[in-house]
């Protein structure tokens, strides 16, 4: 297995060493110290007992497993994708600290998966794949394995469009819609999720934050790239929320509207009037955060959203 | 374009090329327990997590009890053991992907146990970092190119290396060298005194147990129904990883060429007399051979035999 093919160098030769392990970037090191004191266990740190599935309606209950099962479809792209990044910083021998948090990043994506499926599971049931699968393409994966692999794409397009993006608007959602999880299970399982995915946003953006000084013309380009392919191709394509997806695929009418119902009921999710509020807001967050780095999102049109 | 920028293209281009040959089916995405034993692995590890920083008395830990050449060597040998530790980051995040691209919607008990090993990993790490360092200093480097070279293997491409079957992956490197890693585990903290550097070992091997059962119970889910291509590439990935890996001193000091032994193997030999963290050679002599007949005779159960290797020192093993 190995012998023949290292003398046919069918694998590159390891470089491992020296190896440093020492923390030098400390902000990221304090959230590595922090995920370990903040574990908890989907089975055991949810309080399943209060979820009282019997107490909603027929309709209420299906969006709900819906918006559960599509939530787990999009957390398993963290345990089939991201993890490539872990990969790359270590061939690219990046600081230790990076390493280090995204191990844990892993683990609590992998748990966040696990937690959506007994949430839909308890909820009565757990899709396996969407209603039409061709609609499989826009919400199932974001693309980031094959980028994370790809040498000529800058990691800090990447974390810009991955993290600082695409987890800044889960995370914005989350926060702006989980007062009304009136469930207590739900609302328990959204704040866990949510103290994790604070962790991961604040890598992100300290990771930038201290790569910023050596950003060239063609990396603040290649961010810029990176972002709007991001809102364009992935979030605009309905692969966190079906009612923003342009061109509809071909979800059906009870999956686009699974979100609202579900979270008028208490049970999680968000109505088209959350995404119209929270959406604006978080591009011109992220635009300004960016904006001093010298990094410029263009304005982006959607046919619900307007000009955004 | 500097050297190691050069060699990081080239290492990702590898990894590009490798997943560009699997077409991941994701749905439907089963989530639903297929083998309740490796489900079983993952509910453990979630209810027995430790946190180094807090889990261990570090500020029992007194340095200053021990000369200073014991120090030295044992720094020296948890610095060694951190670059044994450090590979398995970078393998298991490999191995989840391999499964993740080759099962596609099904396979979860193993991809949610392999979401959480790297993070064990790193955990390990830490360890093998702080206790180096309290001792006196890590040490980034062997600063010896044989050593460098054993300890460099390429693993984490193997494990995405579509002709290899992860049957034979976990065999190779679970069965065996995780499981020669556990004993040797067992081993250290048999020999060792110090109570932090005991505590240290103990939840180390308690997360490497885990990933040994892991190892066994896949390789019991799949190997009886591996048709005998499969079942050769299983004993042809061990026997290679036994006679071309492991005693090439892979994992044991004293099996390094003479020249890449020291002073690493003195600095073990020391560690273990003053019990802050090590084996002897000829303790991890008997440790190596107990591991080879258990995975021989475990591999026996399904009708699989392990060839018998030649060592230059050790014989026929």
């Amino acid at each position: 297995m190995l012998v023949d093919k290292q003398r046919a160098e069918a694998y590159v030769p390891e470089q491992r060493y020296p190896l440093p392990l020492s923390s030098a970037m400390p902000d990221v090191w304090e959230l590595w110290q922090r995920a370990k004191t903040l574990e908890w266990d989907p089975q055991t740190d949810i309080p399943w007992e209060d979820l009282h599935p019997e107490r909603y309606s027929a309709e209420q209950l299906l969006a709900a497993q819906m918006y559960w099962s599509r939530r787990t479809w999009g957390e398993y792209g963290a345990i089939s994708e991201s993890p490539a990044l872990l990969l790359r910083f270590c061939v690219e021998r990046r600081l230790p600290d990076l390493q280090f948090f995204f191990t844990m990043r892993t683990m609590e994506e992998g748990r966040h998966a696990e937690a959506s499926w007994l949430m839909a599971e308890r909820l009565g049931r757990y899709f396996p794949q969407p209603q039409n699968p061709p609609t499989a393409g826009a919400v199932g994966t974001h693309g980031v394995r094959r980028i994370a692999f790809d040498p000529e794409t800058s990691l800090e397009g990447i974390f810009a469009s991955l993290v600082c993006a695409a987890e800044e608007i889960l995370i914005d959602v989350f926060k702006s819609t989980v007062h009304k999880a009136t469930n207590p299970a739900v609302r328990r399982l959204m704040e866990l999720i949510l103290r994790d995915e604070v962790r991961h946003i604040a890598f992100g953006w300290q990771c930038l934050d201290a790569w910023a000084p050596s950003f060239t013309p063609e990396t603040v380009r290649n961010i810029e790239k990176a972002v709007t392919a991001m809102i364009e191709n992935v979030e605009f394509r309905g692969y966190r929320n079906l009612w923003l997806a342009i061109e509809g695929g071909s979800a059906t009418p009870a999956e686009i509207d699974a979100d609202r119902i579900s979270c008028e009921a208490g049970l999680g999710g968000n109505t088209p009037e959350d995404e119209m509020r929270v959406f604006p807001e978080f591009l011109a967050k992220i635009r300004k955060r960016m904006a001093p780095r010298g990094v410029n999102l263009p304005m982006f049109q959607h046919p619900r959203l307007g000009t955004v | 374009m500097s050297e190691t920028s050069e060699h990081a293209a080239r290492l990702l281009s590898a990894y590009q090329a490798q997943e560009k040959r699997f077409v991941e089916r994701r749905f439907p995405l089963s989530f639903a327990p297929e083998v309740p034993a490796l489900r079983e692995l993952y509910s453990q590890a979630k209810g027995l997590r430790w946190n180094p920083e807090t889990d261990i008395a570090w500020d029992r830990f007194d340095p200053s009890r021990y000369a200073k050449a014991t120090c030295e060597a044992a720094r020296r040998t948890w610095s060694r053991r951190a670059w044994s530790v450090y590979p398995g980051m970078t393998e298991s995040t490999a191995l989840l992907i391999r499964f993740c691209l080759e099962s596609g919607s099904i396979g979860m008990d193993a991809k949610l146990f392999l979401s959480f090993r790297p993070s064990e990993e790193a955990k390990h790490l830490e360890v093998c970092h702080v206790l180096a360092e309290r001792l006196g200093g890590y040490e980034p480097d062997p600063g010896e190119a044989g050593l460098a070279r054993v300890s460099n293997q390429p693993f984490a491409q193997v494990a995405l290396d579509g002709d290899v079957p992860v049957e034979a992956y976990i065999a190779a490197l679970g069965a065996l060298d995780d499981q020669l890693d556990l004993n040797l585990y067992v081993s250290h903290l048999q020999q060792s005194k110090d109570e932090t550097v005991r505590t240290a070992l103990r939840l180390i091997a308690s997360d490497r147990a885990r990933h040994v059962a892991f190892a066994w119970g896949f390789l019991d889910h799949r190997v009886p129904a591996l048709d005998a291509r499969g079942r050769a590439a299983v004993v042809d990935a061990v026997r290679d990883v036994l006679a071309n890996v492991i005693l090439a001193g892979y994992r044991n000091t004293w099996l390094l060429p003479e020249k890449s032994r020291e002073p690493w193997l003195g600095a073990e030999e020391e560690t273990a007399r003053q019990g802050l963290g090590a084996s002897s050679a000829a303790q991890e002599r008997g440790v190596l051979r107990a591991t080879i007949a258990q995975v021989r005779e475990r591999f026996a159960a399904w009708k699989l035999e392990l060839p018998r290797v030649e060592h230059a020192e050790l014989g026929t093993i």
